[in-house]
């Protein structure tokens, strides 16, 4: 069965809901559409849908593949009827069958927003006083979504069949040094952007806007309130709701033309420098140090520009990495990655709103100019911004002084991917700590005393705090050690030092107790 | 003794609660110009967690002072 279909009289549920029917599937989930009594005011005693059936039908399979594709749905259809109906018949109806709940319930309403947004459907509405008017179901700007109503939505009058969105890109193309030939090189480039947050979001809209024809976005967080004053593609009901889902339909609202890709888990040493080697340029937005060192390594090991940003407080830092032979990287400034806790975080130290938007407007000016070939200067160097004393500082790198001392930016990045992919054997994932003790691990708490104090862990467990792990190591029990902190992050820098120091057996507990109480707090499916 | 400008970044300015300052001193090198600061304002980062740039030049470790020299010192930050 196709994923879309027209029907021009009234359809049996029964058989299109059998048609969903897969012993995959534990869950079903349906949405059903019925003319009402009265729209706008005013009472309506029938209506009638024409449709552009050609465009429909291909704009419709297009709306379920994407639903299928980014829930990971087993199966689902949607059909939508055309001609005469009247009150209470079934208008639209979408189905959908997975595994779980959650991916049905999400499908659906994405089909049938989509459907509504998308879809070349015009509806006549029959008055009871005998009057008709057109109205173009596709202007509807995914109303149930975000209940904003659009000011033009009032008064049914008659509106003229609107085509699909063309975009226009004239307000760049003007520019001598774009045109149209740069405007193709946009729609041909591949950007992948790390992390859907403060500087995520200005990179990801200026690039949908600018016609960027391929996005990919990595983000594994779910919007929480306190993204709100700095994250501008979220609103307050998405609160909860994965990141990448939300910006990738933020993105497809922006400008349709873009082909959007999520990837919902970070990326890992295992796996980044296949995925980097699928686009033209990434641009790393998280607000993660582990992130950004594997990000610049995979980026000069595959040869993939890579712009990279970070901030703090009021003021933040750009860096270009051309990954072209004799080019600086992160490492030529920073050769190791600091230790957790020498870098502070938006959580810790605050983030003034806009300090992000800045940066991450600069990101988005640095990958166009790359993708255009826009005059940029011929050296390379990091850019310090800082907005309490507007003044920018821009040092330059010398390449000479960098990752040339130690066999070169390729090898350092090398030699590090590979420490990175032997720390992932080092990060084990448990859903509650009883389970490593059966699995045989003696469990020491690397915390603070006053954290530990504050939330002590529920089992047995040796304290040695990470500050002091080293000095301390003979004190640790002898076997598999499994290392506990907070996020995973002292544990993982912890457990490292001591792998340097021969100790083979000591693992960290991925994600630490957050990640616990996530797994514990999960409710059955 | 000599005279120079103090710039500080990120975490050092919060150390520091000020993000630029002037300071006489009578360290041989940058690196001991730090560890002195480091006494004064209490900061958490060791030197080799630091860039350190001289006059908008990044600049070695070992380089000697020079009166009214301009010093940055800058942490990698990781927010985003």
């Amino acid at each position: 069965m196709s994923h879309f279909s027209l029907a021009a009289a009234a359809v049996d549920v029964v058989r299109l809901r059998a048609g969903l029917q897969d012993p995959a599937s534990g869950g079903f989930c349906a949405f059903e559409g019925w003319v009402r009594n009265s729209n706008e005011g005013r009472d309506v005693d029938g209506l009638e849908y024409e449709a552009y059936a050609e465009l429909a039908l291909i704009e419709g399979e297009r709306i379920v593949s994407e639903a299928m594709a980014r829930y990971g749905v087993n199966a689902a259809h949607c059909m939508h009827r055309t001609g005469h109906l009247k009150i209470g018949e079934l208008a639209v109806w979408v189905g959908v069958s997975s595994a779980h709940r959650d991916e049905a319930f999400r499908a659906c309403r994405y089909i049938i927003d989509e459907i509504k947004h998308r879809l070349p459907v015009w509806k006549k509405e029959h008055y009871v006083d005998g009057d008709t008017a057109w109205v173009a179901c596709a202007h509807t700007q995914r109303q149930h979504e975000h209940e904003h109503r659009h000011p033009h939505d009032h008064a049914p009058h008659v509106h003229v069949p609107k085509p699909l969105f063309v975009p226009d890109y004239s307000r760049q193309t003007r520019l001598r040094a774009v045109g149209d030939s740069g405007q193709a090189r946009l729609a041909a480039a591949r950007v992948l952007v790390i992390g859907a947050g403060g500087l995520g979001c200005p990179v990801l809209s200026y690039l949908a806007g600018a016609g960027v024809g391929t996005l990919g976005i990595v983000d594994g967080d779910r919007l929480d309130a306190s993204n709100l004053h700095r994250q501008t593609m979220y609103d307050a009901r998405d609160i909860g709701e994965p990141k990448v889902e939300l910006a990738a339909r933020r993105i497809t609202s922006l400008n349709p033309s873009v082909v959007v890709q999520t990837h919902a888990e970070p990326l890992h040493a295992g796996n980044i420098a296949e995925v980097f080697a699928a686009y033209h340029m990434v641009v790393e937005c998280s607000d993660d140090m582990r992130s950004r060192y594997l990000c610049n390594d995979a980026a000069v090991i595959t040869g993939t520009p890579l712009i990279l940003a970070s901030i703090h407080q009021y003021e933040g830092q750009l860096q270009v990495v051309g990954a072209k032979p004799g080019e600086p990287c992160l490492r030529c400034l920073w050769p190791q990655e600091p230790a957790p806790g020498d870098t502070g975080t938006c959580e810790e130290s605050g983030v003034l709103g806009p300090v992000p938007g800045v940066l991450g407007a600069m990101q988005a000016t640095e990958a166009l100019k790359l993708l255009l070939d826009l005059p940029a200067p011929t050296d390379h160097a990091l850019l310090l911004v800082d907005l309490l004393d507007q003044t920018m500082q821009r040092l330059p790198i010398d390449p000479a002084r960098g990752c040339a001392l130690h066999g070169g930016c390729i090898a350092v990045a090398t030699a590090a991917l590979k420490q990175a992919r032997d720390d992932r054997t080092m990060d084990i994932a448990f859903d509650d700590l009883d389970a490593a003790i059966t699995a045989g691990y003696a469990l020491v708490d690397v915390r603070e005393p006053e954290e530990i104090a504050t939330r002590p862990l529920s089992v047995a467990s040796h304290a040695l705090p990470s500050t002091q792990i080293e000095s301390r190591a003979d004190e640790l029990p002898h076997g598999r050690v499994l290392l506990v902190c907070a996020s995973g992050r002292r544990s993982r820098h912890a457990a490292r030092l001591l792998r340097d120091r021969g100790m083979h057996d000591i693992h960290s507990l991925a994600g630490g107790i957050a990640a616990l109480s996530a797994a514990t707090a999960r409710a059955p499916n | 003794m000599i005279t120079v400008t103090l710039q500080y970044y990120a975490q050092l300015r919060e150390q520091a609660g000020t993000g630029r300052e002037s300071c006489d001193t009578s360290a041989g090198s940058l690196r001991e110009l730090y560890e002195e600061l480091r006494l004064r304002h209490g900061f958490t980062l060791p030197v080799d967690a630091l860039k350190v740039a001289v006059n908008a030049q990044f600049s070695d470790w070992s380089r000697e002072l020079a009166d009214h020299d301009t010093i940055v010192f800058i942490p990698p930050v990781a927010g985003g």
